[in-house]
């Protein structure tokens, strides 16, 4: 019989903590190739919007957007419970960082309280932006710039979009860092691509904005 | 050269309740090669003997000397005044118990992990002939094991992590490169269920959120970042093995010799 489940004092022979790991930077990694590819997909309108509505088309026509929509929103809301592990929501711990953060002026660790803040603010604004769009499909070019130029969802998008780009960026280097993927030798050379990647993302969504906006409807 | 010091100390004695926790500043000549274990000694020689710092071997062997020198915790025997600015702001090493100034008692923490993952070679002692010849060791596996044997345990590394500063039973990086010179030695009878008993678990490597201020303050240049990321991974997939396809695991496994080696990707 298995005590551990029944009192603490039977230290747990589980493998869950290997295994919430694996599953936080699983599905990371899988929110990061989602947010580029849907960025890559909308940013189609930049060159036509007949070109962005073909593919929202072939996106409900194969049911991937009413079945993989909500599924990613769900793997969403897992990854920030599984995240929020480590978040400093103490008071006391929230001192003991910032304090931290401020005697060793150093860029991974101020990064990852970037993270923290972009983390609670994507949840919340991602979640206003998912429900929209997937409670009104079809999803098409003249839609989504009525969306933008009726004024307070511009504002929205203006902040969603940095804030997701930067926690993607900064995570796609971490899960690197943390996994062994990324060598010390090689620490530098993804420090700058993760900038070069944020910067690039964030260029062609607020192009795709830009687009949005000037599109007449 | 020859610049006029100004160095800034954390003063305060918790054993003296008079003591009221203040920084305290001191001016002094530097000369050539000047380090700053010769700045805080002659400091305490020539100004104020009540000056509290531990040193024992002044070339970056002991641990002892280990501050938080403007911000960044380093060696005192190991910085050379002349690689920092004319101001200089010295603190005790966060984490650990302050013993007093710039004294800390990093052995009672260090003592405690070590216990804590089990830090020496698990042999089988009933078969041990102490009048046999020792088990040889390759030389490069033997190289491997004492790149993370260097560590002199100074607690910078310790002091550098946020996470080991928000949550207080938070192994560090100094005992996962422990643990990890244990896992490549072959005379460690551990499996990976005891290592993973020890260190797989949110207080050792699943703890660890990435910030690497161990790999960028580390005195030895231990290979704190690499080593991190072979423990890590080698336990989150021992974790999901049967869950996740053989195939899978072993394509994302880190190549080479078990809990080693360093490579460039």
């Amino acid at each position: 019989m298995n005590l551990s489940a029944i009192t603490l004092h039977v230290p747990d022979q589980s493998k869950i903590a290997g295994r919430l790991d694996f599953v936080m930077v699983a599905s990371g990694a899988l929110l990061i190739l989602f947010l580029w590819a849907h960025l890559l997909l909308v940013s189609s309108v930049v060159l036509s919007p007949a070109i962005m509505n073909a593919l929202a088309h072939f996106f409900e026509a194969t049911y991937m957007a009413q079945v993989g929509g909500p599924a990613i929103f769900v793997v969403m809301v897992v990854h920030f419970i599984l995240a929020a592990r480590k978040m400093p929501f103490e008071q006391g711990e929230w001192k003991a960082f910032v304090t931290h953060g401020r005697m060793l002026r150093h860029k991974d660790t101020t990064l990852w309280l970037v993270q923290v803040i972009s983390a609670i603010v994507i949840l919340v604004l991602a979640s206003v932006h998912v429900f929209t769009v997937l409670s009104d499909l079809p999803i098409s070019a003249a839609k989504s710039a009525a969306r933008v130029q009726g004024g307070t969802w511009l504002s929205l998008y203006l902040v969603l979009l940095p804030m997701a780009e930067m926690h993607v960026g900064i995570g796609f280097y971490r899960i690197g860092i943390k996994y062994g993927f990324i060598s010390s030798a090689r620490r530098a050379w993804y420090q700058r691509a993760e900038v070069v990647m944020m910067g690039g993302f964030v260029g062609i969504g607020l192009l795709t904005l830009a687009r949005l906006y000037w599109l007449s409807i | 050269m020859n610049r006029k010091l100004h160095i800034k100390i954390f003063r305060y004695n918790p054993l003296d309740p008079d003591s009221r926790p203040h920084m305290q500043s001191f001016h002094i000549n530097e000369y050539d090669s000047m380090t700053l274990f010769i700045a805080l000694t002659q400091i305490r020689d020539e100004m104020d003997p009540s000056l509290k710092f531990d040193f024992c071997c002044r070339a970056g062997i002991c641990g002892s000397c280990g501050m938080v020198i403007n911000g960044r915790p380093g060696l005192a025997c190991h910085t050379q005044t002349k690689d920092l600015p004319a101001e200089i702001t010295l603190h005790p090493l966060p984490v650990f118990k302050l013993l007093g100034d710039l004294s800390v008692d990093t052995g009672t923490w260090f003592r405690d992990v070590g216990t804590r993952i089990e830090a020496w070679v698990h042999g089988n002692d009933a078969a041990f002939d102490p009048a046999a010849e020792e088990v040889r060791m390759e030389n490069a596996l033997a190289e491997e094991i004492f790149e993370l044997d260097r560590c002199i345990e100074c607690g910078c590394c310790i002091a550098a992590c946020g996470t080991a500063r928000m949550r207080e039973d938070f192994l560090g990086a100094a005992s996962i490169a422990r643990i990890a010179r244990f896992a490549m030695d072959p005379r460690d009878l551990r499996s990976d269920d005891a290592y993973y008993d020890v260190i797989g678990n949110d207080q050792g490597v699943f703890g660890c959120m990435g910030l690497l201020g161990c790999q960028d303050v580390c005195p030895k240049h231990l290979p704190l970042q690499d080593q991190l990321g072979i423990m890590r991974r080698m336990l989150a997939l021992h974790s999901v093995k049967g869950i996740l396809p053989k195939a899978v695991i072993a394509a994302l496994k880190h190549k080479g010799h078990k809990g080693c080696c360093h490579e460039k990707h």
